[in-house]
C-alpha cells in the first residue's frame, strides 16, 4: 500500500498507525497537490491499496483495514473526523486564520473524551479500537494536551496508547514534532478544513481544560532552534568579498557559469524579456557571488539573420551599423536596470566565427551532418528566399490551425513548424504567396544524437524548472528530426564547407555558441569555463523564457554531445513562463506595454522595477504586470514593511544612542525572533540556491515583518523613558534591529543593488558574504559600531501618478493619448449592439422583437458619430446607415416587381432575372447592415472601405442594376431567335455590366450567367 | 446539510422509517430508531439506514467491503467539504470543478450503480447547483448530467421542483451542447 500525503500532515500519522495495527506493509510518498502528476488526488492523505483503489477518508480506511468493531467505534470515528479534526485545525491556525472561538469548542470535545474514559478503559469499550488510534493521532501533534488540566482519564489513556509498541515503532519513523495541523492547508484544494464551521456545543460550558495560550508562530519555535540561534549570534570579523579581476573556475570550489538568453539585437526588450532572462540571471549571479561561488555572468546580443538585413535595408545602413546602433540601445537599457554582466558581448565577432566554424568541423567529422536538397520558399515579389520568420501561414499541426503561425514556430500550440509545411503561406513583408524552390542545405542529424541526448537528459533534468522538463520531454516523445542549420543569406557566419561558401549558419548553430565566444572575449582562458579540466566542476545555469527551451535543452546539447570534447553542458535550465501586460500581451508593434526605455522615463527607480519584476516573476505560471500591483507592492512591502523597519531602527539608534550600536543582551524574546529569522533565512538561501527568486523575496520580506512585529510588541520608545533596566532592554532591542537591518541589506543586495548600497552607507557597513551551508543570523554590527546618517529608502507611488502611467502605456504607442476615451467605448458598445441585432434578426422574423434593439443601435451610432466628428472615420458609418435605407427601399420595390411578374406569368425565364436582382439586393442590404458596425471602429482597416462605398455609390448601383435588367431582357429575346452570332455580343455586354456591379458591391454576380450556360 | 431534513429525505429514498431524527447537544444529528436504539453521526446513521433497507440503492452500497469504504468516504466528503464548502465562493468553485472532472468518466460516484454516496453528495450539493446560472451549468456539464439524471428519480426529487438543465433558449445566441 502507498500513502500519499504532504509534508507535516497530521492525518498521515493516522494512516501509518492503522496500517501498523492492521499489519500491512505501507510506504509513504510525500506529494504536492499542485504537481500535475497528482492532479487526480482530491484530499491528502490518500491511501492506495494494492488493488489500485484509492481511499482518502481516514475513517473509511480504518473501517476497511480493521473491519467491524461495533457501532460505538464507528460513531467515534465519525466524531473525530467531523468534529475534532476541524476544531483542532481552527485552533492551531495562525495569522489571519486564527480563531479565538475554537478553544471553548475544543474544551468541550476534550471534556467529552475525558468523561467517556472515566467509565471505560478505551473509547469503544474494553478493547483498543481504531477509534482510539484515530483520536490519539489527532491529539498527539502540536501538543494539544500540553498544559491541560482536569483531564486525568484522558491523560492516562493517552500515555497508555503512546506506550504501545506499535505506536512507538511508528513514532520512530514519523517524529511527532514534524507534524502540524497547519499542514492541512496544503492537504486539499479547499484550503484545509477552515471552511468547516465550528459546532458549538449547546450544553454548559466545559470549563477551561486546555492551556489558554493561543498558539502563535513563536510557539512553534523549538528548543533546538533557540539554541542554534543563540550559538550563531556572535561576531566574527567578516571576510571581505574579494573579486578577482578575471573570474576563473577553481578545482574544489563551486563554480557557477550563468548565461542569459541572447536578446535579438533589433528588438527593444520589454519588461517580460527583462525579467525572463537578463534580470533573473543578474539577481542569481549577485546572490551566487555573495555566497562566495566563482561566478561568471555572460550575455550579449544575437545579431546575425535576415531581420537585421532587412532593418538595414529599411534604414539605409549596413547591417553592421544597425547592430552597432541597437547594441548600444540594449547595453544602455541593461545598464540602467543595474544588470551586472561580467561581459556583455555580441555575436558578430571574429571569435564567434572561429568557434562556430571549428564546431562545425568537429560535428562534421563526427558524422552528424547531412546534406539535403531543401524546398525553400522564394518570394518572387521581394526576390529572395524567405527566412522562417518572414513567412506566416496557417499552422499545419492537426488540431491547431492557428492562422498566424510563424515560419519557425506556432505561437498557439508552441510546436515547431517547417516554413514549407505552412498551409497557405504568405510573405510577411509583401503579403504575397511565395513559391517553392529547392537548394542544397546542411542538416544536423539530431536522430543520431538522440540516444546520447536522452541519457543526458535523464541524468540532469532534475535541476531544470518544471516547464523546461515538460517541453524537453515533449520534444523527445515526438522523436527528433534532422534540423537545417544553413541558410541562403549574406549576414551571417559563412559555412566553411565546399559548395556552401555562399551560405551562412542558421541561428541554431550560431547563437548558442555566442555564450562561448563572449566568454572568449572576456578571457583568453575561456576554455576553463567551457571545457573544464578534470576535477573542476562547472555548473551552467541558463536563464530564458520558455520559448527558448528547445534550443538549450535539445539542439545545442546535441551539438556539444556530438563534438564530444567535454564541453560544459547546462545543468540548470531556468525557464520562465510569460509575463503579460495588464492581462494582455506585450506588443511592440501595437505599442502595448512597458519597454526597456519606457521604464527609465517613468521616473520610478530601477531598483523598484527590479524588485517588482522579481516578485511578479512568472515562475510557475504566467503572471501579469500591473501598474496597481507595482504601486501596491512599493507602498505596502517596500515602504511600509521593509523601509519602515530599517528606518525606525536606524533613527532610534541615531537619536537615542548617538549613532552607536548598543550592547545586545539576548533574552527569550530575542532568541525567538532570531529563531524565526533563521527559518526565513534558510528559506531565502534554499530558494535562491534553486534560483526561485520570487520565493526569495517572500522570505526576505518575512524577516522585516518579524522585525516590525518585534519592535511593535517590545515598544522601545516606552522603555527608553523607564529605569536603567528598561533602558538596557531598549538598547538590546535597537542593537538587534540595527543588526537585522544589516542582514536585510545583504539579502536585498541581489534584488536591489543600489538600494542595498545606500543602506550599507547608512549603516556604515560593507556587504558580508552569505554562508549558504550555515544560514543563521550573526552579529554584523558589533556594539560600539558607528552608523551613518539614516534616511528613507523608498518613496510612495501615488495613485494619480500610477493612473497617469497606466493611461500612457496602455494603448498604441503612436496613438497614445490621441484617441478620446469616449469614442473607443462607444465603438465597443456599437459593435456589441450590432452583433446582438444581427443575431436577433437571424433568429427571428418578428420585428417587434428586434426593432427596439435596432433603435438602440441607431442611437448609439449617432452618439458615436458625434464623438468622432473630428475624425474622418465618422463619415463611413453615416454613409453606410444612409445606404441601408436606400437599399431597403430598393429591395421593397424589387420585391413588388417580382410578385407582380410571378402573378402575371408562369414563364420562369421572365421572372427569374428579377428574382436574382432581388436576391442580390438583399445580400447587399445584409452586408450594409453588418458593415457600419465594423466600419465605424476600424475605418482605417481596408475591409471597411468596401461597405463604406456602398452608401456613396448606391445610386450608381441602382442605375447599373437597371441596365443589367434591360440588357438581360434583350439577351433573352435575342436568344429566342436562336442565332448565336447575334446574341453573343449582347451577352458579353451583360456579363461586363454584371462584373462592374460586382466590383461595386463586392457581392458575387447573380447566377443567371451560369444558368444560361447550362441551358446551352 | 448533515441536518435532520437530509437524513429524513434519504430515509424516504431508501424506504425506511426514519424514526426520530434530531440534533444532540453537540449539534450532531442522531437517530432513535426501533427498540430505542440511538445512532449518532450523519455517515453512521446512513450506514444504519442502509442495513435496514431493501432498496436497490442500499443494496448497492454494501455489496463489497471496497464499495462500502468508498461509499463512506463520499458521505464523509459531503459532510466535511461539500456542505460547508458550498457556502464559500472559492471552495465551491473548486468543488464544482472537481466533481465535474470526476464525472467525465463516471455515471455514479462509486462503481457503476447508484449508491448512498450519490444521495449524500446530491443533497449536499443541490443548493449550490441550484444557484448556478445556465452558462455555469454548461461549464459543469458532466456534473449537470449526473445531477439531472439523479433528480429524475421520483424517490430522489421527492416532489421538489426539478432544476432546469435545458439550454434550448440559449440556442439563438450560441449553438450549445445539450444534455
Amino acid at each position: 500500500m502507498i500513502i500519499y500525503t504532504n509534508e507535516g500532515n497530521p492525518l498521515g500519522l493516522q494512516l501509518l498507525m492503522l496500517a501498523k495495527f492492521a499489519k500491512r506493509a505501507v510506504q509513504v510518498q510525500l506529494v504536492n497537490l499542485n504537481d500535475a502528476k497528482y492532479k487526480d488526488l482530491l484530499v491528502l492523505p490518500t491511501l492506495e491499496l494494492d488493488t489500485g483503489l484509492r481511499l482518502f477518508s481516514t475513517a473509511a480506511i480504518a473501517k476497511y483495514l480493521l473491519g467491524d468493531e461495533g457501532q460505538q467505534r464507528d460513531e467515534w470515528l465519525e466524531w473525530s473526523t467531523t468534529l475534532l479534526a476541524p476544531a483542532l485545525a481552527h485552533h492551531m491556525a495562525v495569522g489571519h486564520r486564527a480563531d479565538p472561538n475554537a478553544l471553548p469548542v475544543l474544551n468541550g470535545l476534550v471534556k467529552k473524551l475525558d468523561d467517556c474514559l472515566r467509565n471505560a478503559p478505551f473509547l469503544a469499550g474494553d478493547k483498543l479500537s481504531a477509534a482510539d488510534i484515530a483520536i490519539w493521532c489527532l491529539l498527539a501533534p502540536d501538543g494539544t494536551l500540553k498544559g491541560a488540566q482536569h483531564v486525568d482519564n484522558l491523560r492516562s489513556w493517552y500515555d497508555k496508547i503512546k506506550a504501545l509498541p506499535e505506536v512507538q515503532q511508528v513514532l520512530g519513523e514519523q517524529p511527532l514534532k514534524e507534524l502540524s495541523f497547519n499542514a492541512l492547508q496544503q492537504a486539499n484544494r479547499y484550503g484545509g478544513l477552515h471552511h468547516v464551521p465550528l459546532r458549538r456545543s449547546s450544553s454548559v460550558d466545559a470549563g477551561k481544560l486546555l492551556a489558554e495560550t493561543a498558539p502563535t508562530v513563536a510557539d512553534t519555535v523549538t528548543d533546538e532552534e533557540i539554541n542554534a540561534a543563540r550559538a550563531a549570534f556572535t561576531y566574527t570579523k567578516p571576510k571581505e568579498l574579494a573579486e578577482a579581476r578575471t573570474v576563473l573556475p577553481k578545482a574544489g570550489e563551486r563554480n557557477v557559469l550563468i548565461t542569459s538568453a541572447l536578446p535579438y539585437v533589433n528588438n527593444v526588450p520589454h519588461l517580460g524579456n527583462i525579467i525572463g532572462c537578463v534580470l533573473s540571471a543578474d539577481i542569481f549571479a549577485r546572490y551566487s557571488r555573495s555566497a562566495g561561488y566563482n561566478t561568471l555572468l555572460i550575455c550579449g546580443t544575437d545579431e546575425y539573420g535576415t531581420a537585421t538585413e532587412n532593418k538595414a535595408l529599411a534604414e539605409n545602413m549596413t547591417p553592421r551599423e544597425i547592430c552597432d546602433k541597437y547594441f548600444e540601445l540594449h547595453n544602455s537599457i541593461y545598464r540602467w536596470f543595474g544588470i551586472g554582466f561580467d561581459y556583455f558581448g555580441r555575436t558578430t565577432t571574429q571569435e564567434q566565427t572561429d568557434i562556430v566554424q571549428e564546431a562545425f568541423h568537429d560535428v562534421y567529422k563526427a558524422g552528424y551532418i547531412l546534406t539535403e536538397s531543401v524546398e525553400q520558399l522564394l518570394c518572387q515579389k521581394c526576390d529572395r528566399f524567405l527566412a522562417d520568420r518572414f513567412v506566416e501561414g496557417t499552422c499545419p499541426h492537426p488540431g491547431c490551425g492557428y492562422e498566424d503561425a510563424r515560419g519557425d514556430q506556432c505561437d498557439k500550440c508552441g510546436k515547431l513548424v517547417n516554413a514549407t509545411e505552412l498551409v497557405r503561406p504568405r510573405c510577411k513583408v509583401c503579403n504575397s504567396a511565395p513559391v517553392l524552390r529547392s537548394s542544397d542545405q546542411l542538416f544536423l542529424d539530431l536522430p543520431k544524437a538522440e540516444p546520447q541526448l536522452r541519457e543526458w537528459v535523464d541524468r540532469v533534468e532534475q535541476g531544470w524548472t518544471h516547464n523546461a522538463r515538460v517541453i524537453t520531454r515533449a520534444w523527445l516523445r515526438e522523436g527528433l528530426k534532422p534540423r537545417c542549420i544553413t541558410r541562403d543569406l549574406k549576414w551571417g557566419i559563412p559555412v566553411p564547407h565546399k559548395n556552401f561558401e555562399k551560405k551562412v549558419f542558421y541561428v541554431w548553430f550560431d547563437a548558442p555558441f555566442g555564450y562561448v565566444s563572449m566568454t572568449k572575449r572576456y578571457t583568453k582562458e575561456y576554455l576553463q569555463w567551457w571545457q573544464p579540466a578534470a576535477g573542476t566542476n562547472v555548473e551552467l545555469f541558463q536563464f530564458m523564457a520558455k520559448d527558448n527551451v528547445p534550443f538549450h535543452s535539445v539542439v545545442w546539447p546535441s551539438v556539444l554531445l556530438a563534438i564530444n570534447k567535454g564541453n560544459t553542458l547546462v545543468s540548470h535550465i531556468m525557464a520562465t513562463e510569460y509575463l503579460n501586460y495588464e492581462d494582455g500581451k506585450f506588443s511592440k508593434s501595437r505599442g502595448i506595454g512597458v519597454f526597456g526605455n519606457d521604464a527609465q522615463e517613468t521616473g520610478i527607480p530601477a531598483d523598484v522595477w527590479r524588485f517588482y519584476l522579481a516578485s511578479a516573476r512568472p515562475e510557475g505560471q504566467d503572471s501579469s504586470f500591473s501598474w496597481n500591483d507595482l504601486a501596491a507592492r512599493n507602498n505596502s512591502e517596500l515602504l511600509n514593511n521593509l523601509g519602515n523597519f530599517v528606518n525606525r531602527a536606524l533613527v532610534f539608534c541615531e537619536k537615542n544612542f548617538n549613532s552607536t550600536v548598543p550592547q545586545i543582551v539576548l533574552n527569550q524574546d530575542e532568541l525567538v525572533l532570531l529563531a524565526l529569522i533563521n527559518r526565513e533565512l534558510r528559506g531565502y538561501i534554499n530558494s535562491l540556491e534553486k534560483a526561485k527568486l520570487r520565493d526569495g523575496i517572500r522570505h526576505l520580506l518575512a524577516i522585516s515583518r518579524h522585525g516590525n512585529g518585534y519592535m511593535q510588541t517590545q515598544q522601545p520608545w516606552v522603555l527608553l523613558k523607564g529605569n536603567d533596566e528598561q533602558k538596557s532592554r531598549a538598547a538590546t532591542i535597537i542593537g538587534l534591529c540595527a543588526n537585522i537591518a544589516c542582514l536585510l541589506a545583504n539579502l536585498l543586495f541581489p534584488y536591489m543593488p543600489s538600494t542595498a548600497r545606500n543602506l550599507f552607507a547608512q549603516l556604515n557597513a560593507k556587504q558580508t558574504p552569505l554562508d549558504a551551508s550555515k544560514p543563521l543570523a550573526t552579529i554584523l554590527l558589533p556594539a560600539g559600531h558607528k552608523i551613518g546618517k539614516p534616511s528613507p529608502l523608498f518613496t510612495k507611488l501615488e495613485q494619480a501618478f500610477i493612473d497617469e502611467l497606466k493611461g500612457k502605456y496602455g494603448g498604441t504607442q503612436e496613438t497614445r493619448a490621441e484617441e478620446p476615451q469616449q469614442a473607443a467605448e462607444l465603438e465597443a458598445a456599437v459593435q456589441a449592439q450590432s452583433d446582438k441585432v444581427r443575431q436577433l434578426k437571424a433568429s427571428t422574423k418578428d420585428k417587434t422583437v428586434w426593432q427596439p434593439e435596432v433603435n438602440k443601435l441607431l442611437e448609439l451610432k449617432k452618439q458615436l458619430e458625434a464623438a468622432q466628428k473630428t475624425t474622418p472615420a465618422a463619415a463611413a458609418p453615416a454613409a453606410a446607415t444612409q445606404s441601408v435605407q436606400d437599399l431597403e427601399n430598393a429591395v421593397q420595390a424589387q420585391g413588388e416587381k417580382v410578385r407582380q411578374l410571378k402573378s402575371s406569368t408562369k414563364d420562369k425565364a421572365v421572372w427569374q432575372p428579377e428574382v436574382n436582382v432581388l436576391l442580390a439586393l438583399k445580400k447587399q442590404l445584409d452586408a450594409a447592415k453588418a458593415a457600419p458596425a465594423a466600419a465605424a471602429p476600424a475605418a482605417a482597416v481596408p475591409t471597411a472601405a468596401a461597405p463604406a462605398n456602398v452608401g456613396a455609390d448606391a445610386g450608381k448601383i441602382k442605375a447599373l442594376e437597371d441596365k443589367i435588367a434591360q440588357q438581360g431582357e434583350k439577351v433573352r429575346s435575342l436568344k429566342a431567335s436562336g442565332d448565336a452570332t447575334i446574341w453573343k455580343p449582347e451577352l458579353d455586354v451583360l456579363l461586363n455590366l454584371k462584373k462592374e456591379l460586382a466590383a461595386l458591391t463586392g457581392a458575387p454576380a447573380a447566377g443567371t450567367q451560369s444558368k444560361n450556360k447550362k441551358k446551352k | 446539510m448533515c441536518d435532520v431534513a437530509t437524513v429524513q429525505k434519504i430515509a424516504n429514498c431508501l424506504g425506511v422509517a426514519p424514526g426520530k431524527i434530531q440534533l444532540n447537544e453537540e449539534q450532531v444529528v442522531t437517530r432513535t430508531g426501533a427498540q430505542n436504539k440511538t445512532v449518532s453521526g450523519f455517515a453512521t446513521i446512513l450506514e444504519s439506514l442502509a442495513r435496514e433497507s431493501k432498496s436497490e440503492t442500499a443494496q448497492n452500497s454494501i455489496v463489497t467491503k471496497e464499495v462500502q469504504a468508498q461509499v463512506y468516504q463520499w458521505i464523509e466528503f459531503a459532510v466535511l467539504y461539500v456542505a460547508p464548502g458550498s457556502k464559500d465562493k472559492h471552495v465551491s468553485k473548486q468543488l464544482l470543478a472537481d466533481f465535474n472532472k470526476l464525472f467525465i468518466s463516471k455515471s455514479y460516484l462509486v462503481g457503476h450503480f447508484i449508491t448512498l454516496a450519490d444521495l449524500a453528495v446530491y443533497y449536499a450539493i443541490s443548493e449550490l447547483v441550484k444557484s448556478l446560472s445556465p452558462l455555469d451549468k454548461e461549464n459543469y456539464l458532466n456534473l449537470s448530467r449526473w445531477f439531472d439524471h439523479l433528480q429524475q428519480r421520483p424517490e430522489i426529487h421527492q416532489g421538489e421542483p426539478m432544476l432546469n438543465f435545458t439550454t434550448i433558449y440559449l440556442h439563438n445566441w450560441a449553438t450549445g451542447t445539450h444534455i
